[in-house]
């Protein structure tokens, strides 16, 4: 067993830098990481969902909205169609510079990114006119914490889209799959900040 | 290749070890005085609980000190011990068996909740109300009269203790009683207790509900009908209008009507 | 001095965390202003200009400590410098206070941290002992006292046990799979520096005007929405050292999945990295429970929203639900890794396979799926749904079936083995398989609810709780610091001293803990600062056994501290054991290996003729590797 043992210590010194780990699975590590923190961040939905359950279902107040407040749900229907459109742009991009195509990558960043903001501006627009705050019953914490936290991944989405539109204008990424990592991972953060909002959506303003 | 284990002579170990033990844990009257009709079933459960666990802890200690006494390397020895990678039979035996165990232990419970919480015909519904640090009483059936630090209740009679909180949780026990149950803000909760002897007891707070939670007591006073009907009577106060009013608005899962008001 | 302010470090940090945090005090004077309200809101929940600024110091400090530099670079499209490894090993004990992306000075750091808080949060419990050992007043009053047992537990659970796991598995994880690193170095730098800003947090509670938050660990709403400010150092600190762990857990998948070394199936990774898989599975999925629920009482407490305020339609109870929904798993987090841990040692000192290594690693898949669904077997009086309580009973019952699986797969391995017992972490793995078993047994009991009824609530808790965690997880993190302390030194420490630790914590943890069972059976309620005079004999024993605990906590501290500096050297791999991070020096090289190693076989071939687990870089190519390089995606 001992004659097993073998001390590679000291040949370390001699080496500039670590070897080069081996791929064990087809999936590249940013994508796996990109999609083990949006599991995360489901849950923290999920814990807001959770809270909204029991304020609406498990206490039952008479009536959701109670009187006297309203939710202005056609102007979200627009917002929502908004953002999912921009969906489609970072799609775009994605597509784009798969195919070398590096204006298009372009034009569909900044639109993605343009469309993002006016989302959150929208939101903001409404927060400000709704009548009610966060403090007004159960209801107003749980609309402006559900709606709240997805405007900070919204927000937090839009951050990493700049990262990569700056990057983009500067002449980074490139064809090959390993090249536009920093394309598609914020683009698969933004996908699920949309489906995210779709759920939002159809929950505080519809059912 | 490797020789045979004494199954016969450990498992007589085991069962002499559960023996011991159980014998010991069950000669002491862990839980204390039982003075509710409850009391007695919990404390069965406990026990055969305990024997249950004797005879797991048991297998556990015999194996493993079997192990060490049996197989331990003898100094200078490097070698390495049998290739066994494992055996199918027997660890199907260790899923199967614990869940047996556990699936009856879990039937067993289930009985003994149901009866500790049947509703019976004639009950004495008494209102409990907790804030910090005190305890009160309410009486609906008896024009709403009130009491403050003390609880009496008639023996032998099913109690349902409908509990209201007033600021934090709180928890309500009589370690005799074997029940306790959460009084908690906005919500009605009710326990069921029937006392079955006379005494003094002490209810006890086991929620913490800030620096006061440890001297959160009251007296409880089980006595016969005629005594707890005459202490009845010399109650003068009512529940005071803020609680009374409380107790309509908390509902088992209602804590109160959303479009009543702002914050 | 200008170059200390550009350089990453401590200077740069220390003006972050001031900067950032005069930021905060602006903007919500500022703001306070503008609307016309009175600049400081010092009612007993709110304190704006003090949150905010502690929300942002933090990550002032860590974007001044260099966390976020090359993030920053690489965000705004400049060109990177190439890695000069400069962040890479430890020459002096200085590396370990620097922004280092090695997995193996993080683990250092993140295990010296941990146990910083470990003597800091027992300290606590000998000042609850002290105060316990008599009826009455001892030494502090009631409000201290509920304070001093909230941050003893909440030190030793966020940033004790469940970090030092972490630490753990930083140093031996990466070589035990035959990767260079973690998959994210510098996330991995980040996770560690968030966790002694949570520490600071819940310690620096303390100096809040009306003390340190003292509503349990538990911080069950509405107590603590009316709390003092301490309380919100507390929702804050969680939310740092939840992050933490959150990413440390994603780090460890991503490194799991991808960055196995060629050959190393699923089947043929050792139980610690099962262990670890399992255990961030949990963490990445219910760690955001407890992050969402302090938000809540955060927001209730300093923007006055109503989750828990019933009066306004909130749902008091709903708080439990959500906070046991993380941590039950929570409880598993604290354990899995030492399950993990228990089977590496056993398997070498009893120089023999484990047995039964498949259905070891679906057991510990089992208990991640079960333990989602028994998180009201905490509830069981709190006025939940009643029907709730039958399901829940028996999912938590049948939570003993994989862990007993556990149990007698480590007695089945010993069997007709050769056991050795000479090294402590051997007599702490085989201690643990005892005293976990009360403690497991005791949360049976607790599990049916006619009992738990009686007893939930009282010192049977308290009695189950420190089984599982200290005679569970405490016992497996002691086991496992000595087994890879020669690994991780390069030095051994001190056997006799080892044993003495041994015997008097396994006797102080019997001695403290199994009395409590009794006195929470007979009716002294947990959490209180005063009891009965009944209890107080009893008592006073359990405090004489945990100052014995204690004292001999410091023999532990002393032998890692004198043997780390002075100990013998430790050869490459002192307890011939087969995985592959024995297989390098000690302490590893700097880069972990020349070249990555290529794995044959399963992890715990003992006693089988020929057979190996991994072939290093350099050995005779004479060992063919069977498996294709690309094997067990997943
Ligand atoms: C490491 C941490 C840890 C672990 C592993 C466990 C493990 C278990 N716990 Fe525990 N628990 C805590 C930490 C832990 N717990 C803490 C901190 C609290 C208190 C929180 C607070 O309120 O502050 C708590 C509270 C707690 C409660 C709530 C009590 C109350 O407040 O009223 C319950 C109730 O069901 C419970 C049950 C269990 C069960 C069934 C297990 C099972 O996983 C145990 C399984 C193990 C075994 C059973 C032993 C080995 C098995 C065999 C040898 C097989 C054969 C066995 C049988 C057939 C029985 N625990
Ligand atoms: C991993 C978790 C962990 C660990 C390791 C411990 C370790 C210890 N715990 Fe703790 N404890 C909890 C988790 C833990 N505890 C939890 C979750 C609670 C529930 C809190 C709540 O209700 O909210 C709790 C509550 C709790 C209580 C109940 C408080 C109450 O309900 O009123 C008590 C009382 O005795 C206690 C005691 C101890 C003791 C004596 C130790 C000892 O094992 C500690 C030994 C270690 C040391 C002592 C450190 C080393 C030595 C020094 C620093 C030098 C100083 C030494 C001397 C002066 C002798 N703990
Ligand atoms: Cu009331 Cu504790
Ligand atoms: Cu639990």
């Amino acid at each position: 067993m001992e004659s097993a043992t073998v001390a590679l210590g000291h040949h370390a010194e001699e080496h500039h830098g670590p070897p080069e780990a081996n791929q064990s699975s087809r999936i590249d590590k940013q994508t796996l990481g990109i999609l083990l923190f949006i599991v995360s961040e489901v849950m923290l939905f999920g814990a807001f969902f959770a809270s909204y359950f029991f304020l609406r279902v498990v206490v039952s107040p008479a009536a959701w909205p109670p009187h006297p407040y309203e939710l202005p749900v056609p102007v979200a229907g627009v917002n929502t169609a908004i953002l999912v459109s921009s969906s489609f742009t970072v799609h775009y991009a994605l597509e784009s510079i798969r195919r070398g195509n590096r204006e298009g990558m372009k034009l569909g960043l900044l639109l993605t990114w343009m469309l993002g903001a006016t989302f959150l501006f929208i939101q903001i627009n409404e927060y400000v006119h709704l009548g009610f705050s966060a403090r007004d019953l159960s209801f107003g914490s749980i609309f402006y914490c559900l709606t709240g936290l997805h405007g900070a991944h919204v927000f937090v989405g839009l951050m990493l889209l700049s990262f990569a539109t700056i990057r983009a204008f500067r002449g980074h990424f490139g064809p090959k799959a390993e090249d536009h990592l920093g394309v598609e991972v914020p683009g698969i953060y933004w996908h699920f900040v949309d489906v995210m909002w779709i759920i939002v959506y159809v929950t505080v303003y519809i059912l | 290749m490797y020789g045979r284990l004494p199954i016969v002579k450990m498992l007589a170990a085991i069962v002499a070890l559960t023996a011991a033990i159980s014998a010991v844990m069950l000669s002491i009257n862990w839980d204390g005085q039982e003075a509710s009709t409850a009391a007695s079933k919990i404390d069965d459960l406990l026990n055969v609980m305990i024997v249950i666990s004797s005879f797991v802890f048991s297998l556990v200690v015999v194996a493993l000190f079997y192990a060490l006494w049996k197989f331990k390397a003898k100094p200078g020895d490097e070698s390495d011990g049998e290739p066994i990678h494992g055996n199918t039979r027997l660890e199907i035996a260790w899923t199967l068996i614990p869940t047996i165990i556990v699936l009856f232990g879990g039937g067993y419970s289930w009985k003994v909740l149901d009866e500790i919480e049947k509703p019976a015909k004639n009950p004495l519904t008494v209102d409990v109300f907790s804030q910090q640090y005190a305890w009160s009483f309410g009486y609906p059936g008896k024009g709403n009269v009130w009491s403050q630090g003390e609880l009496h209740v008639p023996v032998n009679r099913q109690i349902q203790f409908k509990m209201h909180a007033q600021d934090v949780i709180h928890s309500f026990w009589v370690p005799e009683w074997r029940i306790k149950k959460d009084n908690v803000p906005g919500i009605t909760t009710t326990a069921i207790v029937t006392p079955d002897k006379v005494g003094t007891y002490q209810l006890v707070c086991t929620e913490l509900c800030g620096f006061g939670h440890a001297t959160m007591r009251a007296k409880v006073v089980v006595e016969p009908p005629g005594q707890f009907q005459k202490w009845v009577a010399g109650l003068k106060e009512k529940v005071p209008q803020p609680l009374a009013e409380s107790v309509v608005q908390d509902t088992e899962t209602n804590p109160a009507p959303l479009s009543a008001g702002g914050a | 001095m200008l170059a200390a302010i550009k350089r990453p470090g401590w200077t740069r940090g220390a003006l972050g965390a001031l900067a950032f945090a005069a930021f905060g005090f602006g903007l919500v004077i500022s703001l306070r202003a503008i609307s016309g309200l009175p600049l400081y809101q010092t009612e007993q929940t709110g304190y704006p200009h003090v949150i905010v600024p502690l929300i942002l110091a933090p990550l002032g400090f860590l974007a001044g400590f260099g966390c976020f530099d090359y993030w920053l670079r690489w965000a705004a499209g400049a060109p990177t410098i190439p890695d000069d490894h400069s962040q890479h090993g430890a020459k002096t004990w200085k590396d370990y206070f620097r922004f280092n992306t090695d997995h193996k000075v993080i683990g250092i750091q993140y295990i010296c941290t941990t146990f910083f808080f470990f003597f800091v949060g027992g300290l606590m419990a000998m000042l609850i002992r002290a105060e316990l050992a008599q009826p009455g007043t001892q030494i502090v009053d009631a409000a201290t006292y509920n304070s001093l047992f909230s941050t003893h537990a909440v030190l030793m659970i966020f940033v004790f046990v469940i970090p030092v796991f972490a630490g753990i598995a930083n140093y031996v994880l990466p070589l035990m799979i035959g990767a260079p690193d973690m998959a994210f170095p510098r996330l991995n730098a980040l996770s560690f520096w968030m966790l002694p800003l949570a520490g600071i947090l819940f310690i620096g509670s303390f100096l809040a005007p009306g003390g340190a938050f003292d509503a349990g660990w538990t911080g069950y709403a509405p107590l603590s929405t009316g709390a003092p400010l301490g309380q919100s150092f507390f929702n804050l600190g969680v939310q740092f050292a939840g992050a933490s762990s959150i990413l440390t857990a994603l780090n460890f998948l991503v490194t799991i999945i991808t960055m196995r070394a060629p050959g190393m199936t699923f089947w043929r990774m050792p139980l610690l990295v099962w262990a670890n898989l399992s255990t961030s599975l949990l963490v990445v999925a219910a760690t955001p429970f407890i992050a969402g629920a302090q938000f809540m009482v955060l927001l209730d407490r300093l923007l006055h929203t109503n989750f828990f305020q019933f009066a306004a339609g909130g749902d008091v109870v709903s708080y439990q639900h959500i906070f046991w929904f993380y941590s039950h798993p929570a409880v598993y987090i604290m354990m899995l890794p030492g399950f993990g841990i228990v089977s590496e040692v056993i398997s070498t000192h009893a120089r023999k396979p484990i047995f039964g290594y498949r259905l070891m690693a679906l057991a510990l898949l089992g208990i991640v799926v079960l333990s989602y669904s028994v998180w009201a077997h905490h509830m069981f009086v709190s006025g939940m749904f009643s029907w709730l309580r039958v399901p829940m009973m028996l999912t938590t019952l049948l939570i003993a079936v994989p862990t007993g699986i556990k149990i007698f797969s480590w007695l089945g391995t010993l069997y007709f083995g050769k056991i050795h017992t000479y090294s402590t972490s051997m007599l702490f793995a085989l201690a643990f398989i005892v005293t976990f078993t009360i403690g497991g047994i005791s949360g049976v009991m607790l599990g049916m609810v006619p009992i738990d009824i009686h007893v939930t609530d009282t010192y049977f808790i308290v009695a189950h709780i420190h089984f599982v965690l200290f005679g569970g997880s405490v016992f497996t993190i002691f086991a496992g610091i000595y087994h890879w302390f020669p690994k991780m030194t390069g030095r051994m420490y001190d056997e006799k001293l080892g044993r003495v630790h041994f015997w008097g914590t396994l006797i102080g943890t019997w001695g403290t803990f199994v009395p409590m069972h009794w006195i929470g059976m007979d009716g002294m309620p947990r959490r209180v600062a005063d009891y009965a005079s009944q209890f107080g004999n009893w008592n006073l024993l359990i405090s004489c056994f945990a100052f014995m605990l204690g004292a001999v906590q410091l023999i532990f501290l002393y032998n890692m501290i004198v043997s780390w500096r002075f100990g013998p050297r430790a050869p490459a791999n002192p307890w011939r054991a087969n995985s592959i991070e024995w297989q390098v020096s000690s302490p590893p090289p700097i880069f972990n290996f020349d070249e990555i190693p290529r794995v044959v076989g399963g992890p715990y071939e003992f006693g089988v003729p020929g057979a190996r687990h991994a072939i290093m870089a350099g050995e005779g190519a004479e060992v063919p590797a069977t498996e294709p390089s690309v094997v067990g995606s997943p």
